[in-house]
């Protein structure tokens, strides 16, 4: 096989893993801390790819969309915790699935009358290649792989070393035990959610570039998240970086292989997976409280 | 007498009721209802007895219509043994998943479930693009021969076929919930623990009613496939996955009624709806959480009380 190809599809790999590392990050924190699984992050993501798309349509600028998309995708994500999963945090698990479904897709409809069905293309900002290992690799890839990076870093930062990231994990042993010290967990809850809105559009932003925006982009990644959530673990930031790398990996090498490939050999790897360990790579016996 | 009146009264009800509405309204819209109402009636199984969510129903769906559909375009002509063959296709199907499947948590069960609808879609559409044609899908309508009794070509035999399978059906689940299959069945949602005590194997309940509640499922795929004479991938769309949960919710979670009366309303209107909104996911998404935030008991949880309390208060004065 050419080295130069290989390089560049491990690079193209790395790319995809870390877009879908920035959306599984907030489903992971989400159901490690709240319980919930929360399929409304993909309507984070579409908006934030949608908004990064109006914002450099009118500015002009890639960035500047990019920090607009964070923004609103959090506010609305805020906006969303505050009206419906406020009601229903204590409820059993498949109970927050089935609702945040139904927001999902609800949001699609929205999103379908303000921006229409039509896919849009969006340019990339940086059309510069760089030579990496004797190979040309795009380096608005090589940017992504780079913020994603920076993102882990960061999160990692805040939930080791900040009193509120450590009270967070706290939480993800157990809520109650945090509560009794006289910590508002549910202020706790609305900032993951806010953090995990906020990540979820900033990676539809990101994303942006390497493919086209339509109103189906959310409900066209869930198996891949999903993929990445389950293969990790429900719950584990280390478990979600590792399988968001292997599942990026997989894509890309597999459609190297055979172009079908690309779609089902990371079902295939989850699934073997699965086998072998039904709760995932990291996942840990975490019950519904 | 009595008794039989009072254990059959109410699908006996509801039944000619549904031969009411094929007298009524028009009949696309009636094998509509009861076809959706067999879909639904498998994943009310699923969700209602076993707490097994899945998302990923359009793929058993879809195992089941692409059978048909295979059959009658490649290999034979008569409708009734490609029904025979979607079946198969369903339960062969769910019998070589089912262990991976259920031996995991539910909250996992779901994301692998829509997960597979997905990779069903692509599959369909993109890996074997030679048998299935793609996006263009398989039109078999005329190849079809016709049979001297009950030509399932034409829509009224087609109905009447339909219709008895669906009353076949709703009896067996009926019979079900009799038996201790159905009782274990309930206990592995409530305690699984104790259930392991009492002796029984709690894989071995959810891998067979896993297969029962999905074949169920693909047998209304394999009649769809029938009815239009025409499949293609669409039927796996992920847009499509919430559908059967709406209805199933909307009826009634675990109930035998659920499933009729939540086709009937959600088809109804679907009808009338889709004429004001073009989008129908915007309908649908908050028609579900409003379902979920308002209690999920669905319509015939809803009205199911008042009907007993009716009940009572006639049976009291006759006695």
């Amino acid at each position: 096989m050419n080295v130069q190809l290989l390089i560049s599809s491990i690079i193209f790999g790395l790319s995809i893993g870390s877009i879908y590392f920035l959306l599984a990050i907030g489903l992971s924190l989400c159901f490690g801390l709240m319980r919930i699984i929360s399929l409304d992050q993909l309507l984070y993501y579409s908006i934030g790819a949608y908004i990064t798309y109006t914002i450099l349509t009118f500015i002009g600028s890639f960035w500047i969309g990019l920090l607009v998309a964070m923004i609103v995708a959090a506010s609305v994500s805020l906006i969303v915790e505050k009206l419906v999963f406020k009601r229903i945090y204590e409820k059993a698990i498949t109970f927050t699935m089935i609702t945040s479904f139904g927001i999902l897709l609800a949001g699609v409809g929205i999103i379908k009358y303000i921006w229409g069905l039509v896919p849009r293309p969006v340019p990339s900002p940086i059309h510069k290649q760089i030579i990496l290992l004797g190979t040309e690799v795009p380096l608005y890839r090589v940017i992504v792989i780079l913020i994603a990076i920076f993102i882990y870093i960061d999160i990692w930062l805040f939930l080791n070393k900040t009193i509120v990231g450590k009270a967070i994990r706290a939480g993800i042993e157990d809520a109650e035990k945090v509560e009794g010290l006289g910590i508002n967990v549910y202020w706790l809850f609305t900032l993951t959610f806010l953090i995990a809105g906020g990540l979820s559009g900033l990676g539809g932003g990101l994303h942006t570039p390497l493919i086209m925006v339509d109103p189906h982009m959310g409900l066209e990644m869930i198996p891949f998240v999903f993929m990445v959530v389950i293969i990790g673990g429900l719950g584990s930031i280390k478990g979600t970086l590792i399988s968001s790398l292997i599942v990026g990996q997989v894509i890309s090498l597999g459609a190297l292989i055979w172009a079908p490939l690309s779609n089902m050999a990371p079902f295939a790897i989850m699934i073997l997976i699965l086998i072998v360990k039904p709760t995932g790579l990291y996942g840990s016996k975490l019950l519904k409280r | 007498m009595r008794k039989l009146i009072k254990d059959w009264g109410g699908i006996i009800t509801a039944f000619t009721l549904l031969i009411l509405v094929r007298i009524f309204l028009p009949l696309p819209f009636t094998i509509e209802i009861l076809i959706f109402a067999i879909y639904t009636m498998g994943l009310n199984f699923l969700l209602g007895r076993l707490g097994f969510i899945s998302f990923g129903q359009p793929a058993y769906l879809a195992a089941g219509a692409y059978s048909t559909a295979i059959y009658l375009f490649y290999f034979g002509s008569n409708p009734y043994i490609g029904f025979l063959v979607g079946i198969l296709g369903g339960l062969i199907l769910t019998l070589i998943i089912g262990p991976i499947f259920v031996r995991l948590r539910s909250d996992y069960f779901a994301l692998v479930n829509l997960a597979l609808s997905v990779i069903f879609f692509f599959i369909l559409q993109k890996a074997l693009k030679n048998i299935t044609h793609g996006d263009n899908g398989l039109w078999y309508l005329t190849k079809m021969s016709s049979t001297p009794f009950l030509d399932l070509g034409k829509p009224n035999d087609f109905f009447i076929f339909t219709f008895f399978i669906t009353l076949l059906i709703w009896i067996l689940f009926k019979y079900i919930d009799r038996t201790i299959f159905g009782a274990s069945c309930l206990a592995t949602k409530t305690n699984e623990d104790k259930l392991k005590f009492l002796g029984y194997s709690n894989f071995k309940i959810r891998w067979f009613s896993f297969s029962l509640a999905n074949t169920v499922t693909a047998t209304a795929g394999s009649l769809y496939a029938i009815y239009f004479g025409f499949i293609s991938p669409s039927v796996t769309e992920p847009a499509r996955a919430a559908d059967v949960v709406v209805v199933t919710l909307l009826g009634g979670l675990g109930t035998l009624y659920g499933p009729l009366v939540g086709s009937f309303v959600y088809t109804g209107l679907k009808d009338l709806v889709s004429g004001i909104i073009t989008h129908w996911e915007l309908v649908i998404g908050i028609l579900l959480v409003v379902i979920m935030l308002a209690g999920e008991k669905g319509i015939w949880g809803t009205i199911q009380p008042l009907l007993k309390k009716v009940q009572l208060r006639i049976t009291g004065k006759e006695a």
